[in-house]
């Protein structure tokens, strides 16, 4: 009776799904994660390029005048030009690897460069009524060693950042001294571009790295979340279920494999109604800004790339419940689940950890067999298709070999659940597990 | 024909056997009540019935053919323990059983409704199931086993933890399904219970039948051999061997059986002798009794 199966584990999925999303807790965490992400990276990203009310003062202590006012000009135009290339396309780039301190600057130059007047600094420095001092005596600048007094040390970033101006401004001055004129030595100092050109069947796709790496790591955290989160809560339903005895009643009504396709499809399309609002919620808030920055299409993912993070996922996703299912069926308290769950947790962790070496030599033997074991291959295949599309029939072995795993396991669990079930008590012992398995 | 016959079954799990070469018949329109000590095997041969687990060996049919499926749906079924789902809404949980059972939402709905109103939960539908107290959730479940309307219900140990009042109700509405023609099975450790209600009964003790067939015949079997006795005085009566076969002394009430083949006159006479009698009755023997002493008997 095909019919009245998929009339049976219609009406699971139907109960798990609306139960949960009914649920108050469903809405909660809905709304909640997204204002903790928020929280943890929009609102201190946005506190950190908002600048500081205050302009930052600063000294530039020069023997030659003049070079402290190509220093000054320099730092002046470097925050300036920071500022206006928000919406630069180059802005993608240089946030990465530069980061300025995006603050205004008042500087003063100073002539005196005696002894004297560094104490006179520091304590100007210490009382508050300057920020810091440069010491850059023509000594020191030909000795390429500069020192800055300030009251914060910076930052990194900032350190970095102030550097390059420093370099830059001395360049330049060496250019001028050398005959070589502001036009000349602007487009001698240029810096260079890479673009990186993705060959892929032939045709060449625009530059990929970061977009792959977002794609990659994009998914497995996407997959290590939905795992561990609905993952969890098939677990808990199976065990909840044991120890109300509604299973009881369920399975004088319905098949165990039923019960189980049903609750797992059920609770997994709450994970993906979940996941699905976030996405939609996280485009409408990164979408303009993404679309800004990646104006040239920076980031590029290829749509067969998107079809197999699709698939993959929601493979992955499909395996882990499973699972966690069978954990649930095995179990007779969440803390028992808990000591189990490694069984979950350690072949996500080895998909992580094969993500360098397959990334590096997605055509290596050991890419290929890894990507093709069914436990690493949501992430591994998955990571060998954005990287470097395999051949298909190796795609095609994968998904078969995933699908036949999920399907074995979900019998599998249907057995054990169906007797684990039934058996209270301690929690079974292996050798009694594949014992139940004969009984079913 | 039949409504579930059991040919020599057994269940065993690990080492344990849990139902020894059971065998029983139900008949279509009886209340049967499956007896015996907690530990009996009376969970275990339910399940088997209902399809949930499958016996080792030995055959089990129900409406007269092999046990299917599609059997499965023309029964209820009551578990020991409450089998709900406690965050679910009473009204949606019945009907969410009623579906697994092949109703239509719409029937689903109207019997739940229907049922509901006549246990007295009607203002409850709206609840989540861990807001009820136990006896009302019994009766939810009792409900979500026979919203179906199905020909056969089976309880595991519907009255346990009932207070009085909850077990008038559900007492009446079984006797209502029995006189609607419908199939009753249940198990219970309570004699007392058992003894009201039943046409038929299984004794078993240790996964293996004691007795099994018609309450009335199996008590007539036993004779008139009972007799209690409220008295004042001396119980010296009570020590002769040849008309007390055993007694239970509650100090001035106490429940006798009489030794094979002797009077009760002669014990009233030694009674009186040496005591003030002041009720002496002659009692069919309680189904404890007939439980006690067959499995006496089995064990000897």
């Amino acid at each position: 009776m095909p019919s009245q199966s998929l009339r049976n584990t219609w009406l699971i999925i139907k109960r798990e799904y609306l139960e949960r999303v009914r649920q108050r807790s469903f809405l909660v965490l809905t709304l909640l994660l997204p204002a903790i992400m928020i929280g943890a990276f929009v609102i201190p990203a946005k506190l950190s390029s908002m600048k500081s009310s205050t302009k930052q003062r600063l000294v530039v202590v020069s023997s030659t005048p003049q070079f402290g006012e190509i220093v000054r000009q320099q730092l002046l135009a470097s925050s300036k030009s920071e500022e206006s290339s928000a919406t630069d396309k180059d802005k993608g780039d240089k946030d990465l690897d530069e980061s300025t301190p995006g603050r205004d600057y008042d500087i003063e130059i100073d002539a005196n460069s005696s002894d004297a007047e560094r104490a006179v600094l520091r304590n100007r420095v210490t009382s508050g009524e300057i920020d810091g001092f440069l010491w850059m005596t023509d000594d020191a600048v030909a000795a390429r060693k500069v020192t800055y007094y300030g009251r914060t040390a910076g930052g990194f970033m900032g350190n970095s950042w102030f550097k390059d101006q420093l370099d830059r401004a001395i360049l330049l001055r060496e250019l001028a001294q050398r005959g070589v004129n502001d036009t000349q030595a602007e487009e001698l100092l240029k810096p260079v571009k890479l673009d990186t050109v993705h060959l892929e069947g032939g045709k060449e796709t625009k530059a990929n790295d970061r977009g792959m790496f977002f794609a990659v790591f994009g998914m497995v955290m996407l997959l290590y979340t939905a795992v561990i989160f609905y993952g969890v809560s098939v677990m808990r339903a199976v065990l909840e279920e044991k120890n109300s005895r509604v299973m009881e009643v369920l399975l004088s009504s319905a098949t165990a494999t039923e019960l189980m396709a049903g609750k797992l499809i059920g609770v997994g399309a709450v994970g993906l109604t979940q996941i699905g609002i976030w996405i939609v919620m996280a485009s409408v808030y990164a979408l303009p800004a993404l679309a800004a920055s990646s104006a040239g299409g920076e980031i590029h993912i290829a749509p067969l790339t998107l079809a197999a993070f699709a698939l993959f996922f929601l493979m992955g996703y499909l395996l882990y419940s499973t699972i966690y299912a069978a954990i649930g069926a095995v179990i007779t308290s969440e803390q028992e689940g808990q000591q189990l769950q490694f069984i979950v947790i350690l072949p996500l962790i080895i998909s992580v950890f094969m993500m360098g070496p397959v990334m590096h030599a997605p055509d290596a033997p050991v890419a290929v067999w890894t990507s093709m074991v069914p436990f690493f291959s949501p992430v591994l295949m998955y990571l060998r298709i954005a990287v470097q599309p395999p051949p298909v029939w190796q795609i095609a072995l994968s998904l078969f070999l995933l699908i036949a795993t999920i399907a074995g396991i979900l019998i599998l669990c249907a057995r054990i659940y169906r007797i684990g079930i039934l058996m209270y008590g301690k929690r079974p012992t292996l050798p009694e597990i594949v014992k139940w398995l004969k009984y079913a | 024909m039949n409504t579930i016959e059991l040919n020599k079954v057994r269940k065993s799990y690990d080492e344990f056997v849990a139902v020894d070469d059971l065998s029983l018949v139900i008949h279509p329109g009886e209340v049967y009540g499956l007896l015996g000590p907690n530990g009996a095997g009376k969970t275990s041969t339910l399940r088997m019935m209902i399809g949930i687990t499958v016996p080792d060996s030995g055959t089990v049919s129900m409406f007269g053919e092999p046990l299917r499926r599609a059997h499965v749906e023309r029964l209820g079924y009551l578990p020991e323990e409450r089998g709900l789902y406690k965050k679910m809404k009473v009204l949606e949980q019945l009907v969410f059983l009623g579906e697994l059972k092949g109703l239509s939402a719409r029937d689903a709905l109207q019997r739940s409704q229907q049922w509901c109103e006549r246990l007295g939960l009607k203002d409850w539908t709206g609840k989540k199931v861990e807001e009820l107290s136990k006896g009302m959730q019994q009766k939810v479940q009792f409900i979500g086993a026979v919203v179906h309307d199905p020909q056969f219900v089976v309880m595991d140990e519907p009255f346990s933890g009932l207070d009085p009042a909850s077990a008038v109700v559900l007492k009446d509405a079984f006797i209502e399904l029995k006189n609607a023609g419908k199939t009753l099975l249940f198990s219970t450790h309570r004699m007392d219970t058992a003894e009201r209600l039943c046409d038929s009964i299984c004794l078993i003790n240790h996964g293996r039948a004691v007795l099994e067939g018609d309450l009335n015949k199996i008590r007539a079997g036993y004779g008139k051999r009972n007799v209690q006795i409220k008295y004042e005085g001396d119980s010296r009566f009570l020590k002769d061997p040849k008309i007390v076969q055993s007694s239970n002394d509650y100090g001035n009430y106490v429940e006798v059986r009489l030794a094979p083949g002797a009077d009760p006159q002669e014990l009233l006479k030694a009674a009186t002798a040496c005591a003030r009698v002041s009720k002496f009755e002659l009692m069919e023997p309680s189904l404890e009794e007939i439980f006690l002493e067959a499995v006496g008997k089995a064990n000897a």
